[in-house]
């Protein structure tokens, strides 16, 4: 009786284990709209994942910004109501604190020092966020951010007579700035548009695509010639979601959208490119700053970056490749 | 087409005058025009229309150089060519984007021929080209121009040069309803709403205005633009996650009557549309 009774439970368990796996639905927020390129990429991975995984995955998107900001959307995934998203905010420092590490001012010179680091670094991120209960499937470079301005930005000091965005809770970008002296007007992406039009702020920083995306370049006259901050996406899912899924199933669920993300990653490169011809068709005259401006301007940077060392704000062993991987790069220098 | 053609040789001939053949030439694309819109047969417009097309590419390449009367053929031109690329090139998108092209080309020769400002200002900046758009009062030219513009950005929506040219299509838009709201039946503020569906508000969009503008469009047809309510679900309700909105607008669009003066065709396609996407809904949603 009792044997029987063993095998009722056995069978009884290993169905509802079954039953478990058999079905489960991840859900992602992003803000960027449904049509987009991501999102096509991001939903090409997830029909990827429904037949790969024999229906098993199904992956369901909340495109547009329609869950909030990425801090509301990271509340909601504590709270279970949502898997995952392609977060990029600074917000993502309380999960794993070398999330912003990639954005440091000046950190890069040009893409194949990005390259570099990214190879050494990306599996260190993933590593990090993993500790901080998420799982990242895949990571993609935005681009670079650039200074633009209604205005000619010839120096590091005509940023002190600019009004100055700063993204609202960029800590590293407002130290950034203060560090040159320069006083910000922290907003929410959500209003930089229209505070452009006002004159509210007069200067920001953006990638070129995305710029043109926001519709900002009919404002911006002024493009500074100098990689300011290189801006990753990161596609995150909750480690306990991720643990509910078979291995084969999380195998897929990585492969697709890690695949996906080094899509969006090459496009994003393209798209640059072209959207910075298309700008400086429209009227934009990108400046290109002196070797001794170019300086000037970089010792910002380095001054933020020793700044946060010494704070210890990221993993010693991240900042410790990073400055490697560039000395090498840079001729070991 | 052997008999229209036989009757502008008639007109012609009898006339001997260049301006006749030129306003019937007008007369034929204009009610060519109407014919396609009240159609209630979208396979019949898309097997029959490229012949008319071709006809019509004939009578602009008869048209004087330079004559300012050469513009309404081919604003006429423009539309039916981009009302084509827009709607019955399927999968073809070499084909759309040709078509696009040759509507926005003759839609710019149009209005280089009726506004030499305008014209000009086409090349400079953004915020130039709105400030000629501003001083503008001929709202048919900038609605026409602009709807062009629009379907050139649909089929070349990876071209970064042509996304960049949309607050310019919006400037044209935007003065043209302000000259005059019931143009085109209300169907400029369906444009007005689609650009306005496109950004998210998380990242400085305004869809709250997009659904204004649907709304408008709606009521300047008094709810015979069924296109207005199809593209509102798709391009609002989905941007905003609004499931009852967007079911809501689809079955009425598919309830109605299609028939309308001036929208059936569009009606009818748009309870094509309408199908497919309360289909798609359900995992959009």
């Amino acid at each position: 009786m009792s044997t029987i009774f063993r095998c009722v439970m056995v069978l009884a368990f290993v169905f509802a284990a079954t039953t478990a796996m058999a079905q489960q639905t991840i859900k992602l927020a992003t803000v960027a709209p449904d049509g987009s390129g991501w999102m096509r990429e991001l939903r090409a991975a997830a029909a990827e994942v429904q037949v790969q995984s024999q229906g098993r995955v199904t992956v369901k998107f909340f495109p547009g910004g329609v869950m909030g900001s990425d801090a509301v959307v990271l509340r909601k995934i504590r709270l279970g109501q949502l898997q995952g998203g392609a977060l990029t905010g600074s917000d993502l420092d309380g999960i794993c604190r070398d999330a912003p590490v990639y954005s440091l001012p000046f950190l890069f010179n040009n893409q194949a020092e990005v390259d570099a680091v990214r190879k050494v670094v990306d599996p260190m991120l993933t590593e990090c966020f993993q500790k901080g209960g998420m799982r990242m499937l895949g990571l993609a470079g935005g681009g670079f951010a650039y200074l633009m301005s209604t205005h000619a930005l010839n120096s590091r000091d005509d940023l002190r007579s600019s009004k100055v965005w700063v993204p609202a809770n960029d800590r590293v970008g407002e130290m950034t700035f203060k560090n040159g002296g320069i006083t910000t007007i922290p907003l929410p992406l959500a209003d930089v548009f229209t505070s452009l039009q006002t004159g509210l702020v007069d200067t920001v920083a953006n990638t070129t695509s995305g710029a043109v995306i926001l519709q900002w370049h009919g404002k911006i006259k002024y493009m500074v010639d100098l990689p300011l901050s290189y801006i990753p996406a990161y596609v995150l899912v909750d480690e306990k979601a991720y643990a509910k899924l078979a291995p084969a199933d999380q195998a897929i669920l990585l492969r697709s959208f890690n695949a996906a993300m080094n899509r969006i990653d090459a496009a994003n490169r393209r798209e640059n490119v072209q959207a910075l011809a298309a700008i400086k068709k429209g009227g934009t005259q990108v400046l290109t700053p002196s070797p001794t401006e170019a300086t000037r301007w970089r010792e910002i940077g380095v001054t933020t970056t020793r700044q946060l060392d010494k704070a210890n704000t990221f993993t010693p062993a991240v900042m410790a490749n990073i400055h490697r991987i560039l000395a090498t790069q840079r001729g070991g220098k | 087409m052997k008999r229209f053609l036989a009757a502008l040789i008639l007109v012609s001939a009898l006339g001997g005058c260049a301006s006749l053949v030129q306003k019937a030439g007008d007369r034929f694309a204009e009610n060519l025009g109407k014919a396609v819109l009240d159609s209630e047969d979208p396979a019949t417009v898309r097997d029959g229309l490229p012949a008319y097309l071709l006809l019509i590419d004939s009578l602009i390449i008869d048209q004087k150089p330079g004559d300012a009367g050469n513009a309404p053929l081919l604003l006429a031109a423009a539309k039916l060519n981009g009302a084509y690329a827009g709607n019955f090139t399927g999968d073809d998108k070499p084909r759309a984007q040709r078509m696009a092209r040759k509507a926005l080309d003759y839609a710019r020769r149009a209005t280089c021929l009726q506004d030499k400002a305008l014209c000009e200002s086409l090349g400079r900046d953004p915020e130039q080209f709105s400030a000629v758009v501003q001083g503008n009062n001929n709202a048919v030219l900038m609605y026409a121009l602009a709807a062009s513009w629009a379907g050139y950005l649909q089929s070349n929506s990876e071209d970064w040069e042509a996304i960049a040219d949309l607050p310019r299509i919006e400037a044209l838009l935007l003065r043209a309803v302000a000259l005059d709201p019931k143009l085109d039946g209300g169907q400029a503020y369906v444009y007005l709403g689609v650009l306005n569906s496109l950004r998210p508000e998380a990242v400085g969009g305004k869809p709250k205005q997009g659904r204004a503008y649907f709304e408008q469009a709606i009521g300047q047809s008094a709810g015979k633009n069924l296109y207005a309510k199809t593209l509102m679900a798709e391009y609002y309700a989905r941007l905003v996650f609004d499931q009852e909105l967007h079911d809501r607008l689809l079955n009425d669009v598919l309830a109605a009557d299609p028939k309308a003066p001036g929208f059936t065709l569009i009606n009818t396609l748009a309870q094509e549309r309408a199908v497919k996407l309360l289909e798609s809904g359900k995992e959009y949603f």
